[in-house]
């Protein structure tokens, strides 16, 4: 018996070793430089007092008022403008405004320092020569498309020749994005504005059903983000970085290859998709002890026919043994 | 070379046959009797465990005792057959002296004789046991033999040729909303049904045709567009609608790229380009995406001009086209 258990020492031990070795491979590592400004808190820009005012300057362009899916920057018919141009589309969920005129000024001479020379002086993509500049035309994008490449750090680029402007710490603060943003939809003022989202009354289960439908067929069922086609890829929200607000902009505004969630999402369901991301994605509990990167079938495959069929081997091995 | 050179050795080495009364060809176990009893207790048991899957599986029990109790008598049939290899058979070791491969007849006939003879009498040895793993293997037979010959049964009739999409249909999405001209902006994606299977009220309502009606509908431009000729009509204000059932093995083709105007399957890639007809770009999709004739009714809301003119899915060997 002694001599048996000494001769399954070896590949027991190894197999364990190859084991531990591989599940440590699939262990969230240190990927805090991807986080942006994970610890900038969601900057509000809702007025102190607020009171409810006409709707002024507001442009809705390309917005039918004959819809009844209340809800919606570019569907609603109720809107309620209060003063610093924050509107609300019939709804409690999310408010949308836009940064405070007083941005403007100073939004202009950072836009000039660091964006202009791809998305030229006026932010329309034309060159001092009349040639197409780098960047697309910034003109009429609304104030939260800016606001998202922005914050996650994707703009100001580094390198302009790649395939996706990736997520990396911002260069510019909040505020600064806000600035921006301001002077950018000065030029051509469009919806959406940067929106701020309520989560008080999301419905977290709702949103697990939303987020099934409409994201994880891309950033898959645990939001770890996945490979597209042609090097692009579908990023991660499991980061906590990620903020609530983000989410929102993308959804509303579709940057780059992400599609434009608009009248098939209502506010109180963009909302409910937040809640679940930020509230439970980005806490997520593993029962089974390692979620293997949350990546699906291959690493779990891997670990299987490692574990599995290393432990179905030592089996062989014991029936093959004489007694 | 000589001719002897190919002639095989004819050494003559007798081949050793352990007499019955060799202590060699004594049981490996030290206590054979024991090992035996238990060996048939599980034994015994894999036949409980495979009647108790037969009555699971006659009696609609649930799928976790039908499972487990196969799976029991699986194991317990394995155990005890492994187990009596290893302990009831002869413990060796047998020293077999090397020799030319080749054999004389009458050396081959002696050596079968020989097997024959031994083999049967160290089984017949047991005959208990070798009776209740026959029972056991009997027993297995008959319970495989349901599900196999239900499995034949019934036939797809037309099933695999149509949708539920009718003429008319109506498009709703999963809550059974309606979807209008001004549903969608540029570059936004939803999945859509056709207005019957789902209820507004309670959500899905039907389990017949849900998974093949399931259908992408893109807007790609504001300008109606045309995917291949003889489609002119088919993308009123630059709505298109395709089948999302992959062609190549029938996965929900839900991953768009607005950028690229592209559908891409998250199975094995398979990329296909909504503004040519969902031609496949790259991968192993064999036809493009089934596309819908798309139009608006007198409501405003966006229906089927007509059900698929093709088949959804993966390919069939019925299959014409």
């Amino acid at each position: 018996m002694r001599t048996i258990r000494s001769r399954f020492l070896l590949p027991a031990g190894l197999l364990s070793v190859a084991a531990l070795a591989s599940l440590a491979m699939f262990f969230p590592g240190t990927n805090a430089g991807a986080s942006g400004h994970a610890d900038a808190a969601q900057i509000s820009i809702t007025p102190t007092h607020v009171t409810t005012r006409s709707c002024g300057t507001v442009n809705i362009k390309g917005v039918t008022s004959s819809v009844t899916n209340a809800g919606n920057p570019f569907l609603s018919s109720s809107k309620t403008c209060l003063n610093g141009h924050l509107i609300s589309y019939g709804n409690t969920a999310i408010t949308y405004s836009n940064p405070p005129q007083s941005f403007i000024s100073a939004g202009r001479l950072l836009f000039a320092q660091t964006c202009s020379s791809c998305h030229g002086s006026e932010a329309n993509g034309v060159n001092p020569d009349g040639g197409a500049t780098i960047g697309p035309n910034l003109q009429g994008v609304g104030a939260a498309t800016v606001d998202f490449w922005v914050s996650t750090g994707r703009m100001p680029a580094t390198d302009v020749k790649a395939v996706e402007a990736e997520r990396k710490p911002s260069r510019l603060t909040p505020v600064q994005a806000l600035e921006l943003a301001a002077w950018v939809n000065s030029l051509d003022p469009s919806v959406p504005a940067v929106p701020t989202p309520h989560l008080a009354g999301a419905n977290q289960s709702a949103g697990q059903d939303l987020f099934s439908l409409n994201c994880a067929a891309c950033h898959t069922i645990e939001g770890a983000g996945d490979a597209l086609a042609f090097g692009t890829n579908a990023p991660s929200l499991e980061n906590r970085g990620v903020t609530g607000q983000q989410i929102v902009e993308a959804m509303r505004t579709g940057p780059a290859n992400m599609p434009r969630f608009s009248g098939n999402l209502t506010d109180r369901q963009v909302t409910d998709i937040v809640s679940y991301v930020t509230g439970r994605l980005q806490h997520g509990t593993n029962p089974g002890g390692a979620a293997l990167g949350g990546i699906g079938p291959v690493a779990e495959g891997f670990v299987a026919l490692l574990i599995g069929v290393g432990g179905l081997a030592l089996i062989c091995f014991w029936i093959g043994e004489r007694s | 070379m000589s001719d002897t050179d190919h002639q095989p050795s004819r050494t003559r080495v007798p081949m050793p046959v352990a007499a019955l009364s060799d202590p060699h060809m004594g049981d490996a176990a030290k206590n054979p009797e024991r090992s035996e009893k238990i060996i048939a207790f599980i034994l015994f048991l894999g036949i409980v465990f495979f009647g108790i899957a037969g009555a699971a599986y006659v009696q609609n029990w649930s799928p976790w005792t039908f499972g487990g109790a196969l799976g029991a008598g699986l194991f317990a049939l394995g155990f005890g057959l492994t187990a009596w290899g290893k302990y009831l058979m002869p413990q060796g070791p047998f020293v077999e002296e090397r020799h030319t491969l080749a054999s004389t007849p009458e050396e081959r006939d002696s050596m079968s004789a020989a097997l024959v003879e031994r083999s049967a009498v160290v089984v017949k040895r047991r005959k208990m046991l070798g009776g209740l793993f026959a029972a056991g293997a009997g027993v297995f037979g008959i319970v495989a033999a349901f599900p196999l010959i239900r499995s034949l049964g019934p036939l797809p009739g037309t099933s695999l040729e149509t949708t539920g999409w009718r003429k008319g249909m109506v498009l709703v999405d999963s809550s059974g909303r309606p979807v209008r001209r001004d549903t969608l902006v540029v570059g936004g994606i939803m999945t859509v049904y056709p207005q019957d299977t789902v209820d507004p009220q309670n959500g899905f309502i039907t389990d017949q045709g849900q998974a093949v009606d399931q259908t992408v509908l893109i807007r790609v431009s504001d300008q109606p567009f045309t995917t291949e000729p003889g489609r002119e009509n088919w993308t009123p204000d630059g709505y298109v609608a395709y089948s999302k059932l992959c062609t190549h093995l029938g996965c929900p083709v839900g991953l768009y790229e607005q950028e690229l105007e592209l559908l891409v399957c998250p199975c094995h890639q398979s990329m296909f380009n909504v503004r040519n007809g969902a031609v496949p770009q790259f991968g192993p999709a064999p036809r493009p995406l089934p596309q819908m004739y798309l139009g608006y009714n007198d409501d405003g809301y966006l229906i089927a001009m007509a059900p698929y003119n093709q088949p959804v899915g993966p390919g069939f060997w019925e299959r014409n086209s």
